[in-house]
Formats: structure tokens, C-alpha cells, sequence
């Protein structure tokens, strides 16, 4: 990074923010986006433990690390070293990116139909800044807290994904972001693109992996825009190494009758904090989300959404369900917002937990901003444990308690999976599930 | 919803737009309790320092121990920053012009007849004859104008079981021991900005005790009045119901109308020892301000009810129409085992009014329950929050929650928010919480629009319908008094 963009932090964060090696300074607007977000970071600071976005979510852990940044691309991988995080059966446009750092060897593109352009951040960054220019940085603007504005102000690698008006992906883009172990802990703060043009339609399946399971944190954007008439399906499967810190912020914002699609699946990691952030620029889109999460012993899984519907006559669903576990906590945190010329808008939020162990937690907060009459708003929130008449009828039958106890808790998790529709990928993760609840003391 | 009233709700505060002037009459719906009583007041000046508080707790007679417990909140008070996350907006708030202490100068009655003449007068203006109440369904009223209590009614009767009823200030003289052992132990005066100003300050307020085994064989009833311009009413209740005892209390409000805006920052303290119930009732309708939003009341109140004993219950029932901020969460510590907590809520919020309000529900012993049902009703520009936290212990086996939050939103301009937190740390508790959002339908207006009804008298059907669940656990006169408020509430503020 060019010493254009140096300025001053307060101190926390420097290592994330110091040098990043070989990375492209970019185009001015985009070196100006940085320099505000480096300005920002000096007065933000580190989000205190009275900050209401982190009241349930301790950062000490993450603020105790000594991470540096990852400067190289790791060039050692040979295509067969990724093969047992591969998804058997998924045909899909296959792209790698190891530690932030995009990897053309690993990757598998295969035939992209016209008016589709997949390709790395820093290469787009040289090659054609000027189809970036208006989005990159602009979609997220300054974030929702700190670590957005980090990621702003040091971005690694990531995927540019670009399709014209009424272009059709029909195989899903599979966006695999791999860690490798490394002897110090780092911070990769990949920075991902997607654009749909007017009626464009595309599936994207990110992942989030480790090879090994080493300690490191992942601060991941992703800034998407939807041109009118456009569908995203979106599948996030997040299976971080378990000493892993994953922070991941989407930033989505949808033209008119546009839909996004969206499943988040939350199994790895440590601690992970997502954020979802929805902005309609057209009336009659539609954005829903939903999710899974498994929180296990010493887990900490967190959701944050905001959905803001400024126009009238969109659609936003959030349907989230969570299972913990041993000395695991889940943390749910939806604000819909409707502002006072959003008639007609549709909202309804679901958030139902199962907890499993004395020693779990789980604080959820889903949130009603409503300043407009003609809206139909409704969220729905659960916090309870397998019924005993369940497990009798199953127990009755000859079914051992904890098999009986996980068959009720895929039972539970089906609805999301089912969701995620492509087949391979909804056995991959009905696998995930069921693995970590039979290693659970369920 | 007609266009024409969908237009005046928009723009309230130019009623000319409707060139006949038919529904100016609704719009315009001034207070009806709007009013003062010119009577001699014995008032300090404005201000407050460590001065101010010796001269009120001299005045009152209070022992040393309640002057040093007041400084002790005095002084941790001005460390502490003025809360500002709730979602209401107004301007700072001065301290030091606010008088803290206003009694009115004839004191110590015997009697009902020695009660100034123009003191009677305004009760009956506001409806509350004392000489009535006695005949009235059996209800004791400790009146409160202003700060100092100046008529009880029933305290023979009351006598007779054992039950204390009498202000705050008498029992720091008459049982200090009884008031020392729980003055502050549910509402610490480090527990906010408001309940340490409070703790303070306060200047009145009632004392209740309902001794053991013991049913209150009345209702006890106060009913507030803020009188003097620019006082500040710092009220604090203490209700103690001992083991297998039961209360029912009710608290009602009218304030005059008044250009300037009155702080109150009551504390109310319920304690139930093992297997006894408090049912805490409120119908409170302050002055809102005009409809500008200038004036009104700032109700900001730390209301707290701890089920210490097993087998205990505290209910809080509350009917909110009037102030112009209200900012107060009713809330139950469930300590004893099988202990049941429970909040009944209507706010309804119109003209400028805002309110952020809610419970607390802290499960902590074992099999406790709790139940929140709330109704929130937003119109104009009415702002309207709720805000509440289920807490449930690691140590809370098998604790049961259940909150409903309805919000009923009349007008385009209002807002209705729902801050729902939710903790819990214990896998044998089942907790739900819903809310929705709607409006009232046209199916539902032109259904009994058909019938012959009026738009009004229509709306004021449904919102009540959308009500019962709340006012069916109001005692019987209340209920009547809160849908006649809710109806007048409502008033040129549905179209």
C-alpha cells in the first residue's frame, strides 16, 4: 500500500492496518475511501463493552490477540492439497482464495456464459478500475462499526463478480475462502464485489474454511448490489477452524423488484460476528434471509441485521434458528426499520432457539422500528429445549436418548437446510450438523 | 380512514385546512383537566445543593439516618451522567430551576373539614369527591396535591386489620424502623439518574404495610396532582406485603395545563415477602402539551416490585395516555421459587407525546413465571417505544415467559418501536415473545361502518377490542374510568 494512505490510528488496530505488501494503491477515489476510512478508525477505537452493538458480545478475546497481517500469497498449495474441502457433487464456477489472497491455480472457472466477469479484486483493481468505480466502497459506505471500516482501510484480495444486464448464470459461483494455519496469529480481511445487472440472475455458495485448526481471524465485506428485476441466490457456510475469530459484514443493496435469497449457516469458529445490512433503492424488491447456527462449547455466534425499508412496497423476511450447546451463547440482534413513506411494506422476523446444556446462553433482540400505518410487521422469538413428550414417543420406539435427542435436533435444522436447495450442498451440510451433534453431550 | 381527517392528523397544528370547521372540535380535544387552583403554596426557592436537602429533611422531621441516606444519593447523583439511550427527545433538563419542595401551609388535619375549601373543590372538578369515595366501593384515597399529603380517608378501618396506609413522611415518624428496613433495598439510589435524584429529594409519597396473613379488605387508592408551576414532583412508594398478605393498590393522575414543563421522577417500591400478592394498577393522564408538544408533563418513574418470597406475585397494570414523555419500566425481580410476575400495559401516544416504556422481567428462583402484554397505540405524531428485558438466571429451572406486543398505529406520521431483549441462561426455560404491527383495516372500519357507527365511536370499539386483554385485569371502576380515557384519548386523532 502506498504510503499515500498512512495515517494515524490510535494505536489497537495498527497491526491490522499496517502495510499490506504487494497490494495495488488503486485507483484515487478509491485511495480517498481509504484515507477516510484510516481517519475513522483513529476516532472509532475499538467498540467498548457498553456499545450496544457488542453488549452481548465480548471483544476482549479478539482484542488480546496479537494478529498480524498476512503480506504474501501463499503460492505452496498445489490443486490436490484442497481436495478434502471440496463439496463432492458441486458442479459449480469454482473460485479460491487463500488467507484474502485470490489463487488462480486452485480456482476452477471452467465456460462463463457471456456478460459474466469473475475475477480477483487486486487484479480487476489494474486491469479495469473503472468497473468498480461507484461500488466498491460505496455500497458498504462507512460500514456498521469498526472492523468494517478496518477492512475499508486495508482490503485484502477477493472476488469481483460481475454480470451484465439479463445475463443467467446457470451453474452456482463457488466462492471458497480457505485459511491455512500459519505459526503467528493473522488477519485476512478479504474484500468481495457482486454486481447483477438489470435482470441478471446468479447463485453464489461461499464457504469459509480451514486447512488445519489453527487460531487466526477472518474480517470478510461483501458489498452486493442488484440491479432492477435481478435474483441472487446466496448460501454462506461458515466452517472456521474452532480457535477461529470470523467477522463477515454483507452489504446488500436492491433495485426495484429485485430479490436476494440469502442462507447463512453458522457451524466453526471461536467467535463470529456477522452483520447483514439491507438497503432498497426500488420498490417491489424483496430480500430474505435465513439461518442456522450451532453454538457449542466455548462457542460464540452472533447475528446482527438491519433492514431498513425507505420505499414503500418491499418485502424483507428474517427466519433464523440456532441449537446450543455446552458452554456455547448465540446472540440474535434484527432491527427492521420502516421509514414514514414505506407504505405497503412486508416484514416479519423469526428467531427460535433450542438450548441444550445448564450452561449455555442465548440473548436475542429482535426490534421493531416502525414510523409508518400501512405496514404489516411481526417477529416471533423461541427460547426452549427438546420437548420430553418428543423424546418419549421416540425413546418408546427403541431409539437410544441421543440419537433420539439429535433426531429431533436435525428435525429442527431441517427447514433451514432444506432451504438451501442445491442438493450436494444440502447433504454437505446436513453432514456438518449431524457430525457436530453427535460429538455434542446432547 | 376519510382523506379530510388523514389530512388534519398530518397537520395539526393548522386546523384551518378543513374550511367547514366540523372536526376542528376533535382536533382541538383540549385537556380537560386543565385547570389551576390558586392556593397558597410554602415553597423553597429554586435550586438544589446539600442545603436544599437538610431544609426538606428538617421540614419533614425526618431522623438522621434518612438525612444522611438522601446525601449519600446526593452526592453519587452528581457523578452520574444524564441517561440519554432511551428513544424520546427533549430539551435539557435545568436542575437548578426547579423548586424541590411545595406543601400546601395548612397541615395536620383531623379532619375532612378542615381540608381548604378550594382544595375540595379541585378534586370535585377532577371527580374525585372525597366525601363520595367514602361511600364509593370501599376505596381509601390518600389524596396528594402537590407534595404533601393533606386528607386520608380509612385509615380507622384500616387500622382495625393492621394494614398501614398513610404518606411516606408520617411513617418515617411513626414506623422508621419499618421504613429503614426497606426503603431503597428494590430501588438502590446508585440504581439510575432519576431514582437518585429521586432518593434525594422526595418529599412525599405512601407507605404502605400489609401485615401477615392479612387480605386488605379496600383498595388503596392515591391520586396525584401537581399543582405548583415549576415543582418538580419527586413521589416515592413503598408497599411491603408480609407473608400470605394481599394489596390491591391504585394510582391515578390529572395534572393542570401548564405552559412549563414538569419533571416527576417518582420511585415506586413493591415488596413481596412469601405468598403474597401486590396488584399495582395505574391510570395516568398528565397534561401531554399542546399540540405543539409545548408543555406537559416528563413522567420519568422507576417503578420495581421484588417477589423475595416463594409463591409470591406482583402484577403492574398500566393505563398511559397522558405526559408528554413517559419513560418508566414497571418491572418484577422473581426471586422466591414459583413466584409469578406480570405486566398489563396501554400507552397510547398522540399530538407530540412520546413514550419509551416496557417492563423487566429478571427470573431468578426456581419454576417462576412471568407474562407481558403489551398494547401500544401511536397516533399523530405520536412516538411510541417499547422496550423490554426477559432475563432468566442460570439458576432458573424450568422459568416460563410469554410477552405479546401489540402495536396499533393510527396516521402515517406516528412511530411504534419494539426493543425486545431477551436473555437467557437456563435450557429448562420456555420463553416466546411476538409482536406485530398493524393498523386498523378498512374491513374492519366499513364492517361496522355498515352497522350504522360512526367513524369514531367505530374506531373506539376496535381499540378498545385491541385493549380488553389489558383493561380485564383492571379492578372494576378503573376499567370503567380507562376506557372513557382511552375513547376521549383517541378524539380527533383517528380519521
Amino acid at each position: 500500500m502506498s504510503t499515500t494512505t498512512q495515517a494515524q490510528t490510535n494505536g489497537v488496530f495498527d497491526a491490522w492496518v499496517a502495510d499490506g505488501g504487494d497490494a495495488p494503491a488503486g485507483p484515487d477515489w478509491l485511495q480517498a475511501a481509504r484515507r477516510d476510512a484510516r481517519a475513522r478508525i483513529a476516532t472509532q477505537g475499538a467498540p467498548t463493552a457498553k456499545a450496544e452493538g457488542w453488549r452481548y458480545t465480548g471483544l476482549r478475546d479478539l482484542m488480546q490477540q496479537d494478529f498480524q497481517r498476512v503480506h504474501e500469497p501463499v503460492s505452496a498449495l498445489q490443486p490436490g492439497d484442497i481436495d478434502e474441502a471440496l463439496i463432492p457433487g458441486l458442479d459449480a464456477h469454482r473460485v479460491v482464495v487463500v488467507n484474502g489472497r485470490y489463487v488462480p491455480q486452485l480456482s476452477a472457472l471452467g465456460t462463463l456464459p457471456t456478460g459474466v466477469r469473475v475475477g480477483g479484486l487486486h487484479a480487476m483493481l489494474q486491469s479495469d478500475p473503472a468497473a468498480l468505480e461507484g461500488r466498491l466502497t460505496q455500497i458498504a459506505g462507512a460500514g456498521c462499526h469498526v472492523f468494517a471500516t478496518l477492512n475499508t482501510a486495508a482490503m485484502d484480495d477477493g472476488l469481483v463478480l460481475l454480470l451484465e444486464r439479463g445475463a443467467v448464470l446457470q451453474r452456482p459461483i463457488e466462492l471458497i475462502h480457505l485459511s491455512v494455519g500459519m505459526d503467528e496469529p493473522r488477519v485476512a480481511q478479504p474484500r468481495h464485489l457482486i454486481h447483477l445487472g438489470d435482470g441478471a440472475q446468479a447463485e453464489v455458495i461461499e464457504r469459509y474454511l480451514s486447512l488445519g485448526d489453527s487460531l487466526y481471524c477472518t474480517n470478510s465485506l461483501l458489498e452486493i448490489e442488484l440491479g432492477r428485476d435481478a435474483l441472487l441466490r446466496h448460501r454462506r457456510i461458515q466452517l472456521e477452524s474452532p480457535h477461529a475469530f470470523h467477522i463477515t459484514g454483507l452489504y446488500l443493496s436492491q433495485g426495484a423488484n429485485s430479490q436476494y435469497d440469502g442462507v447463512n449457516i453458522g457451524l466453526g469458529s471461536a467467535w463470529a460476528r456477522t452483520d447483514l445490512v439491507t438497503r432498497f433503492r426500488g420498490e417491489h424488491a424483496r430480500c430474505d434471509l435465513s439461518g442456522l447456527y450451532l453454538a457449542g462449547d466455548r462457542q460464540l455466534v452472533d447475528y446482527h441485521m438491519d433492514i431498513r425499508h425507505d420505499l414503500p412496497n418491499c418485502a424483507s423476511s428474517e427466519n433464523f434458528k440456532g441449537i446450543v450447546h455446552g458452554r456455547g451463547r448465540a446472540v440474535f440482534d434484527g432491527l427492521v426499520y420502516v421509514a414514514p413513506g414505506a407504505s405497503k411494506t412486508d416484514a416479519a422476523m423469526s428467531n427460535r432457539n433450542l438450548m441444550l446444556s445448564e450452561n449455555a446462553e442465548v440473548d436475542t433482540k429482535p426490534q421493531l422500528e416502525i414510523y409508518n400505518d400501512d405496514v404489516k410487521c411481526s417477529h416471533g422469538t423461541t427460547v426452549g429445549q427438546i420437548e420430553p413428550e418428543m423424546l418419549f414417543y421416540l425413546r418408546s420406539r427403541g431409539i437410544s436418548a441421543p440419537l433420539a435427542r439429535r433426531m429431533l435436533c436435525l428435525g429442527f435444522a431441517g427447514e433451514i437446510i432444506d432451504a438451501l436447495g442445491n442438493e450436494a450442498l444440502r447433504q454437505h451440510v446436513a453432514e456438518q450438523v449431524g457430525q457436530r451433534l453427535e460429538q455434542a453431550p446432547v | 380512514m376519510s382523506a379530510l381527517t388523514e389530512q388534519l392528523a398530518r397537520e395539526p397544528a393548522n386546523p384551518n385546512v378543513d374550511a367547514d370547521g366540523a372536526y376542528d372540535h376533535l382536533v382541538q380535544s383540549e385537556y380537560e383537566h386543565g385547570f389551576v387552583t390558586d392556593i397558597e403554596s410554602d415553597t423553597l426557592p429554586p435550586g438544589l445543593d446539600e442545603d436544599v436537602i437538610r431544609t426538606i429533611s428538617r421540614r419533614k422531621g425526618e431522623p438522621e439516618w434518612m438525612l444522611e441516606w438522601r446525601l449519600k444519593a446526593y452526592r453519587n447523583w452528581l457523578e452520574m451522567p444524564t441517561p440519554e439511550w432511551a428513544a424520546v427527545h427533549y430539551p435539557p433538563i435545568d436542575f437548578q430551576a426547579i423548586s424541590y419542595f411545595s406543601a400546601p401551609k395548612r397541615k395536620q388535619l383531623q379532619s375532612l373539614d378542615e381540608v381548604d375549601p378550594v382544595l375540595l373543590e379541585t378534586y370535585e372538578k377532577l371527580g374525585i369527591p372525597i366525601e363520595e369515595q367514602k361511600a364509593l366501593a370501599g376505596v381509601a384515597v390518600d389524596a396528594v396535591f402537590d407534595s404533601v399529603s393533606v386528607a386520608t380517608t380509612f385509615r380507622e378501618k384500616l387500622a382495625e386489620v393492621g394494614v398501614i396506609f398513610c404518606s411516606i413522611s408520617e411513617a418515617l415518624q411513626e414506623y422508621p424502623e419499618l421504613v429503614r428496613k426497606y426503603i431503597g433495598t428494590v430501588v438502590t439510589p446508585k440504581d439510575n439518574f432519576y431514582a437518585g435524584l429521586n432518593s434525594a429529594v422526595f418529599t412525599d409519597g405512601t407507605f404502605v404495610y400489609v401485615p401477615k396473613h392479612t387480605r386488605c379488605p379496600m383498595e388503596l387508592s392515591t391520586y396525584f396532582r401537581i399543582n405548583e408551576a415549576k415543582t418538580g414532583q419527586f413521589e416515592r412508594t413503598l408497599i411491603v406485603a408480609d407473608e400470605g398478605s394481599y394489596v390491591s393498590y391504585l394510582e391515578g393522575c390529572t395534572a393542570p395545563q401548564r405552559d412549563e414543563n414538569q419533571l416527576h421522577a417518582a420511585v415506586v417500591e413493591l415488596i413481596a415477602l412469601d405468598d403474597a400478592e401486590i396488584k399495582y394498577s395505574t391510570v395516568q393522564n398528565w397534561y401531554p402539551g399542546d399540540e405543539d408538544g409545548r408543555g406537559g408533563i416528563y413522567n420519568f418513574v422507576t417503578k420495581r416490585g421484588d417477589c423475595r418470597g416463594a409463591r409470591s406475585k406482583i402484577s403492574w397494570t398500566q393505563v398511559e395516555t397522558g405526559s408528554a414523555i413517559t419513560w418508566k419500566y414497571p418491572s418484577c425481580i422473581l426471586r422466591g421459587d414459583d413466584s409469578i410476575g406480570e405486566f398489563y400495559s396501554v400507552a397510547v401516544t398522540k399530538g407530540r407525546q412520546q413514550a419509551d416504556t416496557g417492563t423487566k422481567m429478571i427470573h431468578m428462583g426456581r419454576n417462576t413465571r412471568s407474562t407481558i402484554v403489551s398494547k401500544g397505540i401511536s397516533a399523530q405524531h405520536g412516538q411510541q417505544s417499547y422496550r423490554g428485558l426477559v432475563r432468566i438466571a442460570g439458576k432458573a429451572e424450568g422459568a416460563r415467559n410469554h410477552t405479546q406486543c401489540d402495536s396499533l398505529l393510527i396516521g402515517d406520521q406516528c412511530a411504534a418501536n419494539t426493543f425486545p431483549y431477551i436473555e437467557v441462561k437456563n435450557p429448562t426455560a420456555k420463553m416466546e415473545h411476538e409482536a406485530t404491527t398493524s393498523k386498523i383495516s378498512d374491513d374492519q372500519l366499513f364492517y361496522c361502518r355498515s352497522r350504522g357507527l360512526s367513524e369514531e365511536d367505530a374506531v373506539s370499539m376496535i381499540v378498545n377490542g385491541f385493549c380488553k386483554e389489558v383493561f380485564n385485569e383492571l379492578p372494576m371502576e378503573f376499567a370503567v374510568e380507562a376506557q372513557k380515557l382511552l375513547s376521549i384519548s383517541l378524539e380527533g386523532a383517528v380519521g
